[in-house]
């Protein structure tokens, strides 16, 4: 059982976001449980509370006491509430210590001192449970990150504790990888586990949690069983900035009309990765001043495709014709750019009005202006002297499509732009694509979420074994095609 | 350029050592190669050492490396032999201190290079725990290893992107290159590494008991000889470092 | 983790291989240079003004004595894996157990001190050309005894032995030089960011 009594924190760098007031909650053995809201609710400190890294780890300002079967964990070290609790974060990439799987899945229990023999018992067990023999005695870098984030919840499970915590696991997901969590999660709740989860994405999750916490400005505004939440009218859910609670049915209001009948040409794209053809786009047409939906499962070639459409791989074939002009690779590189998943790798200087100066060619004082008004089409106005690091992803994104739009690019491709975004913050994401479509680029936007492709996209690229499968815009059979994809299908061992 | 040191694949080909045998070479041809004296018995260890990690490189299933091992060593020993008499002056130092000095360092470097290829990090902690060293030196050793990766691909992304927004060496720019190519790599890396810290730490890193280990390592066969061989090539140099081997000497 | 107590805890020792693995990327990345030999001696300069960018970072983490040991222990322990010697190994302990003194003496927070400390640590550099002149040594004695006594000297004059106390004030002024440089950095960047 746990239980959250007048629990009150903040951080020690005063920070708004992520405080909690006064919270209060039992969550009974067994029960799987909910916790939504929008970025900046407490959501996260809420689980740091439950594994013990506030107030550990991360310092502040804490009153109240939480209670994992009775005892306060409050004052517990780290490792002893380590047996206790399982943690699964976001970010697949930061959280393994070893560098092979089974170091991995061996590390939390030697940490404890637990007994060789032991150890390799349970690994046996997690391994048989998970279904992940595949992934044994693998280097994790070599890993893909739904990959990652099994071992995460294996290494998680290896503990054995009573209680899981996970933080937004589905982030950096595919709908494949989503699905095979949501059968861990199955797994767990029906050995008894406690699990409490905080997650942006829910659709994957109605039918696996049993009560729904929902979070508002540090506070549990609301305690739904989860046959009331799922009640809830759509309207209502995106009002509480919560993401669709079902997969989404495609019913697309706009429609793309090209101003002009301008086409983008991709011709002859060829690329191999230790000898084995990873990319093949022999001819593809796009109308320009689209947004492309560039759609598929991990590790078929979508982010491949991006980095040759950019110039980036140096190996790879390929050239692309605008409006008549053909561009090889070496060209692309100033005709194209990619807004990365993390945007922080392509922010270099000390403040934002710099950042988008970087990119403009000739005196720096006419610039200025230009780059004002840049900055204030894409809201950035109060960040202007901020440092680009210091802002928060979304904005830091803005930031390098800003510097983008100041070069002059006609091609600019997003990668995942709204991968572990709230409603909120995912809408803002579409309205800024909107907005560069209306200033004619031709977007292309690698991503899972469909209630972002709902929202903008007009074409498709569907890329299956590196080489593109369908393509075309919206109609009856590729919204099909779209719902079957991210649709709620199991898949079959 | 691949920073996964020690990360090796388990299921490595042919010849498998144990850590601590790797570390005793890698001392042993320190001490004797490369800082060795040269003449008499040098004559007969130094050779033998540089044969060890080449031989080991060769079983391991990397002959390329152990054959450009082998070319770089001949040509260094043909050029002090033959070359070095012929010329004089300022071109006869350069070129036998270069023979000399790369003759020296390939040793230790192809063991180096063969340990960090073959060692995953569990082995090499499973034998620091062996050898009793402080935890205070394991956990941060093994931290820095699965790093190193991590870094490499931040700074590979940071270089995707410098690329594409056409930052380069050369112009005004190339001053400000180190603080675009290393401040966001900084910052990146840092961001991942307190994740890191704090997974590892839910996870009981720090606990106050004796670390067990699943990773098994142990002596063979070869290791006992490679170590009997070293520690006797040590006593021999010692003998005669004290007179007692004049004969050999 | 508690940052109040004097000992050093897991967080400590994370953070200190997360900083080593950076610091040491950032070297190497330049390390290549010195496969030209004429950059060999040359790396003396650059490496501990650029290691100075991390370096300066890792100070502002670092509150408790023994942590700059245990990286210059790691550095050394790293040279010695890839077959460098084990001279780093010394020079590492030595150079890292005074820069934890120096930067205990600025009481963990003194700006010029932490300067002082990249230069100190940077000592540790040495190590990786300690073989160059022990090599020297034997191949003075081997000299002798195959070229006479006049080649001996050319050698001398070539590579003295104070070269070796020049390079290490070489190492210990770029690390001021590195220091400057990544204090600075830590002003426009890193504070301003948020992560120093």
């Amino acid at each position: 059982m746990i239980e959250f009594q007048n629990v009150s924190f903040a951080y020690e760098n005063g920070d708004h976001a992520g405080q909690l007031h006064n919270i209060n909650f039992t969550i009974p053995d067994g029960q799987v449980v909910l916790l939504c809201g929008e970025s900046g609710c407490g959501k996260t400190t809420l689980t740091r509370l439950l594994n013990g890294l506030i107030p550990s780890y991360y310092e502040g300002r804490l009153e109240g006491s939480v209670f994992i079967d009775g005892k306060s964990i409050v004052e517990k070290p780290l490792y002893e509430i380590a047996s206790l609790t399982g943690s699964v974060f976001q970010n697949p990439r930061s959280q393994f210590f070893a560098v092979d799987t089974n170091s991995e899945l061996a590390f939390g229990c030697e940490n404890l001192g637990i007994a060789e023999n032991e150890i390799i018992a349970r690994m046996k067990r997690t391994v048989a449970e998970l279904h992940i023999e595949t992934l044994m005695d693998r280097s994790i870098f070599a890993l893909s990150g739904g990959e990652k984030q099994k071992i995460a919840c294996a290494s998680a499970a290896m503990m054995e504790p009573e209680v899981f915590v996970l933080d937004e696991p589905s982030s950096n997901l595919d709908i494949k990888s989503i699905r095979e969590l949501a059968e861990v999660i199955t797994l767990w709740k029906n050995q008894g586990k406690t699990i409490l989860i905080a997650e942006h994405r829910l659709s994957y999750l109605m039918d696996l949690a049993d009560r729904v916490l929902y979070m508002k400005d540090g506070q549990i505004e609301n305690d739904f069983s989860i046959a009331d939440f799922r009640k809830i009218p759509p309207d209502e859910i995106s009002r509480m900035g919560l993401r669709s609670l079902y997969p989404v049915t495609f019913h697309n209001h706009h429609t793309f009309t090209a101003k002009n009948k301008d086409e983008i040409i991709l011709s002859d794209f060829r690329f191999a990765y230790a000898e084995s053809l990873v990319l093949k786009v022999e001819h593809l047409v796009i109308p320009q001043g689209s947004i492309v939906g560039v759609i598929g499962n991990n590790g078929a070639g979508k982010t491949t495709f991006a980095r040759c459409l950019c110039g980036l791989e140096k190996k790879a074939s390929g050239a692309i014709t605008i409006k008549g002009k053909t561009y090889l690779r070496k060209k692309r590189l100033n005709q194209c750019y990619m807004v990365m998943q993390n945007p922080s790798h392509q922010l270099f200087t000390e403040d934002v009005l710099d950042e988008v100066l970087l990119s403009m060619d000739g005196d720096e004082e006419e610039n200025r202006p230009i780059a004002e008004k840049i900055l204030s089409d894409l809201n950035l106005t109060p960040f202007t002297e901020r440092h680009p690091m210091s802002l928060s992803g979304g904005q830091q994104q803005r930031v390098a499509v800003a510097s983008a739009v100041a070069s002059g690019r006609e091609i600019m491709i997003f990668d995942e732009p709204t991968s572990g975004l709230d409603f909120r913050h995912m809408e803002e994401v579409a309205n800024v694509l909107r907005k560069l479509q209306k200033a004619g680029k031709t977007l292309f936007i690698i991503t899972h979420d469909p209630e972002l492709i709902e929202r903008c996209c007009d074409y498709f690229i569907f890329i299956e074994n590196g080489e593109v499968s369908w393509h075309g815009g919206w109609n009856l059979q590729n919204k099909q095609q779209l719902e079957l994809f991210f649709g709620p299908q199991r898949k079959r061992r | 350029m691949s920073w996964e040191l020690l990360s090796a694949s388990k299921k490595s080909k042919g010849v498998t050592l144990d850590p601590r045998t790797k570390l005793i070479v890698l001392i042993t041809i320190c001490f004797l190669v490369l800082g060795g004296e040269g003449g008499g018995l040098a004559l007969v260890t130094k050779p033998m050492l540089t044969a060890i990690p080449i031989l080991l490189l060769f079983c391991f299933g990397k002959k390329k490396a152990a054959l450009v091992c082998v070319i770089i060593y001949v040509t260094c020993y043909l050029g002090e032999q033959f070359v070095v008499p012929v010329t004089t002056g300022a071109t006869n130092f350069v070129l036998l201190f270069l023979c000399g000095f790369i003759s020296r360092v390939l040793p230790g470097l192809a063991m180096g290079y063969y340990t960090v290829r073959t060692t995953t990090v569990s082995e090499l902690v499973a034998a620091m725990q062996r050898i009793h060293l402080t935890e205070k030196l394991i956990i941060p050793l093994s931290v820095m290893f699965r790093f190193f990766p991590t870094v490499g691909e931040e700074y590979h992304a940071i270089g995707d992107a410098m690329r594409m927004r056409g930052i380069r060496f050369g112009g005004k720019k190339t001053v400000k290159m180190l603080e675009y190519r290393f401040v966001p790599m900084m910052i990146c890396s840092i961001k991942i590494g307190e994740e890191l810290s704090a997974a590892a730490l839910t996870r009981g890193l720090g606990a106050p008991v004796r670390r067990t280990n699943i990773c098994k390592i142990g002596f063979k066969a070869l290791d006992i000889v490679l170590i009997t061989f070293c520690a006797v090539l040590f006593i021999l140099t010692i003998l005669r470092k004290i007179g007692l081997l004049g004969v050999l000497a | 983790m508690n940052t109040k107590t004097a000992r050093i805890g897991a967080k400590d020792l994370v953070t200190v291989g997360i900083y080593s693995a950076i610091y040491l990327v950032i070297t190497c990345a330049l390390a290549f240079l010195s496969l030209i030999p004429i950059m060999y001696p040359l790396m003396t300069i650059i490496c501990p003004i650029v290691g100075g960018i991390p370096f300066m970072l890792f100070l502002t983490k670092t509150k408790k004595f023994g942590m700059i040991t245990i990286m210059g222990i790691l550095m050394g322990l790293v040279m010695l894996l890839t077959g460098m010697g084990y001279w780093s190994l010394i020079t590492g302990v030595i150079a890292g157990l005074l820069a934890d003194l120096v930067w205990k003496a600025g009481r963990y927070s003194s700006a010029k001190m932490s300067i002082v400390t990249n230069g100190v640590f940077s000592l540790w550099y040495i190590g990786n050309y300690m073989a160059v002149f022990v090599t020297r040594e034997a191949y003075f004695q081997h000299a002798v005894e195959s070229y006479g006594q006049a080649w001996a000297d050319t050698i001398q004059t070539y590579l003295p032995n104070w070269m070796a106390v020049v390079l290490l004030i070489v190492c210990f002024i770029s690390g001021l030089v590195g220091g400057l440089i990544g204090k600075s950095l830590l002003k426009k960047h890193f504070k301003k960011a948020g992560i120093a």
